[in-house]
């Protein structure tokens, strides 16, 4: 050990040396308080031996200023004293003394004391280091829990959360990781589809199993799947990757601005609150579904709630951390003082703003005890353009060339799935003329609704003028698509590129030939071409639509034959 | 202070399971180990009588005691004397699909 010691009185020190010395340590010596101060910081003992009474600087005073120097080391300091009053042992230890030895020296007890105090500094030295590696450990933890988060953040804001004009969200995570999901993203026929998942914990284990959720959300949202297609693949992915104990209570909302359609499908989430254009609850959808992760989804777990989306609705979809968030004084906000704004006496344009108020009011300084999200779809808005989306998911472009592919969709194929995101798919990796999605998807939905909804199920647009009928409309036609028996859909893709003039051999864009044919009765042609301007009201289906973003629309036979000519240029 | 926060009572292969007050994730072990290690065919009825909040965790652990304890067989698995509150978090979850309650 290296042992520094610190007395004026040249006797002391020479005995102490040899004493020391002899014991193997190496010995330092000052002859003042300041001297030994120096000395402390030049040869960084181990263990200091203090004189009290000193010329100058005397061994309180070098005590406190050697112990203010290192606040991470410890240098234990033995007091030498002729004094043994209480007192003065007091000072000592208030000075920063570890220890005292009083003078005569005996030597078995400065062992004895020496060695007491390696063992304390040992032990110290080795908490230190456990210290430094836990806080070294700790700060490695927060920086991958960092990029953690930034990977996640970016996977799960991927979509149109932020920039829908139709959506107000508000999310407060309890911890680093968000455990609520909430994610939005345009389908290719430019409906909205949102969704609030809440995973059983918090913190990271309830982000890992929000990624591949968020993907399949933007995936197949992108390729034009129904909500209960979304919440079905979800749920196989979850029962494969979840522990039993875990599992995501769920809302998916679907808003149709075309068919001025609200679709829910709400799986173990608080009742989604729907306000009239005076802040009134007119509707609630409960949760009537399993939540995702629990169980294989029957045909009837895929189905989900239509609403007929009436002007000035606004729709309200929460986590229960809002109902669930504590007050200072371990209260809950519950669902009477969350619908309690819903009276009709609150000005609708700032009922979701209200509420945050009210909620941030009653938690006051209480901590947070489960991630909270608050959501609101202004529906007279659905119709906006999102700002700034640009084509998120590049593809590579095949130069345009001539394709030609025919699809014929039986009775039994029909009640069975939509065929349409596949085959869209399809069309678009053969050519894939960026930028078109959308409006080839419209397209081909529209008229494909036509030939099954009015070609096949003989279903007539009209009933859906009334707000009855618009229910009336949809329950008629899932029962009649369950008893379909006969008839099917043909649908005819012809592509024709189309040489642009400036270099012969590279085209740059082509024309798409749509032929969509069913086997119904066929339409009144006359009738059609002067219902036209009128189709585009209340819930009607957009033949119009289709005619202005085709270059031209006809049809054939007895009207039960669309005819389709698409243009596109890259 | 030392808890019960849950009560398990053993009348020839019927387990009880008394829960508390509050029934949350800081359960989980208590809970697991009400039913660890039984004989297999062993019925559980779990009484609520007590419980006043349970969050989506005790969700999950019913699942589990549902999985583990009882071989995923709901006739096995009663759920007993839930109050509103409570019913309505098991109405929610639509968890009457999962489990028999009275």
């Amino acid at each position: 050990m290296k042992i520094l010691i610190v007395d004026d009185d040249p006797i002391n020190r020479t005995i102490l040396q040899r004493l020391l010395g002899k014991e193997g340590h190496e010995v330092i010596t000052a002859d003042n308080g300041r001297d030994g101060v120096d000395g402390y910081v030049r040869h960084e003992p181990d263990l200091v031996l203090m004189d009290i009474r000193m010329p100058g600087m005397n061994g309180y005073e070098a005590a406190r200023e050697i112990k203010s120097l290192h606040a991470t080391r410890f240098t234990p300091i033995i007091f030498l004293t002729a004094v043994t009053d209480d007192e003065g042992l007091v000072q000592c230890i208030d000075a920063g003394g570890d220890d005292f030895l009083t003078k005569p020296f005996n030597r078995t007890i400065l062992q004895a004391k020496i060695g007491a105090m390696e063992r304390i500094r040992q032990l110290h030295a080795r908490l230190t280091l456990q210290k430094e590696e836990l806080e070294q450990h700790q700060e490695r933890v927060h920086q991958e829990l960092e990029v953690g988060r930034h990977i996640f953040s970016h996977i799960v804001s991927a979509g149109h959360l932020q920039d829908a004009p139709c959506l107000n969200h508000w999310t407060s995570p309890m911890t680093l990781f968000n455990g609520d999901l909430l994610v939005a993203s345009y389908n290719p026929a430019g409906g909205l589809h949102i969704m609030l998942g809440d995973f059983t914990g918090h913190g990271l284990s309830a982000a890992v199993a929000a990624m591949p959720v968020a993907d399949i959300f933007y995936d197949m949202t992108a390729q034009g799947f129904s909500i209960g297609d979304l919440a079905e693949a979800m749920n196989v992915k979850l029962l494969s990757i979840m522990p039993r104990r875990m599992f995501c209570a769920a809302c998916l909302i679907e808003v149709d601005h075309r068919q001025k359609s609200i679709n829910i499908w709400n799986g173990g989430l608080p009742d989604v609150l729907i306000a009239d254009e005076s802040g009134r609850l007119v509707q609630r959808v409960v949760s009537s579904r399993m939540p995702l992760g629990i169980a294989r989804m029957t045909r009837e777990d895929r189905k989900v709630e239509i609403l007929e989306m009436r002007p000035g609705f606004r729709v309200f979809l929460l986590s229960d951390g809002v109902t669930e968030a504590t007050a200072p004084d371990g209260s809950m906000y519950g669902v009477e003082r969350l619908e309690s704004h819903f009276d009709g006496h609150h000005p609708p344009e700032r009922l979701f703003e209200t509420i945050l108020k009210d909620l941030e009011q009653f938690r006051g300084n209480a901590e947070q005890s489960d991630d909270i999200s608050l959501l609101e779809i202004v529906c007279d808005r659905a119709s906006e353009e999102p700002k700034g989306v640009e084509e998120k998911r590049q593809r590579t472009a095949i130069p345009p060339t001539p394709w030609e592919v025919n699809f014929t969709f039986s009775a039994q194929t029909l009640k069975t799935v939509d065929p349409l995101p596949t085959i869209i798919t399809a069309v678009m990796n053969l050519q894939a003329p960026i930028g078109h999605r959308e409006r080839l998807y419209t397209i081909l939905a529209e008229l494909f609704s036509n030939a099954l909804d009015h070609g096949l199920l003989k279903l007539d647009t009209r009933t859906k003028k009334t707000p009855e009928g618009f229910l009336q409309y949809y329950s008629e036609r899932e029962e009649r698509l369950a008893r379909l028996k006969e008839g099917s859909i043909r649908l005819e893709l012809n592509h024709f590129p189309r040489w642009n003039g400036a270099t012969e051999n590279e085209p740059s864009g082509g024309e798409i030939h749509i032929l969509m044919e069913d086997t119904g009765a066929g339409f009144d042609l006359n009738q059609i071409h002067t219902q036209l301007h009128g189709n585009l009201g209340h819930g009607g289906r957009g033949i119009a639509l289709v005619k202005s973003l085709c270059h031209s629309l006809d049809y054939q036979g007895r009207g039960n034959c669309a005819k389709a000519v698409y243009r596109w240029t890259a | 202070m030392v808890t019960m926060p849950i009560h398990t009572h053993d009348d020839a292969g019927v387990i009880t399971i008394t829960l508390d007050d509050k029934f949350v994730f800081s359960d989980h072990r208590a809970f697991r180990a009400t039913y660890h290690d039984r004989p297999p065919g062993s019925r559980y009825v779990v009484d609520f009588r007590r419980v006043t909040y349970m969050d989506s965790s005790a969700l999950g652990m019913l699942l589990l005691l549902k999985e583990e304890g009882a071989a995923g067989d709901r006739s096995r698995i009663k759920l007993i004397n839930c109050n509103d509150q409570v019913r309505k978090i098991l109405d929610v979850a639509n968890f009457v699909q999962m489990f028999t309650m009275e």
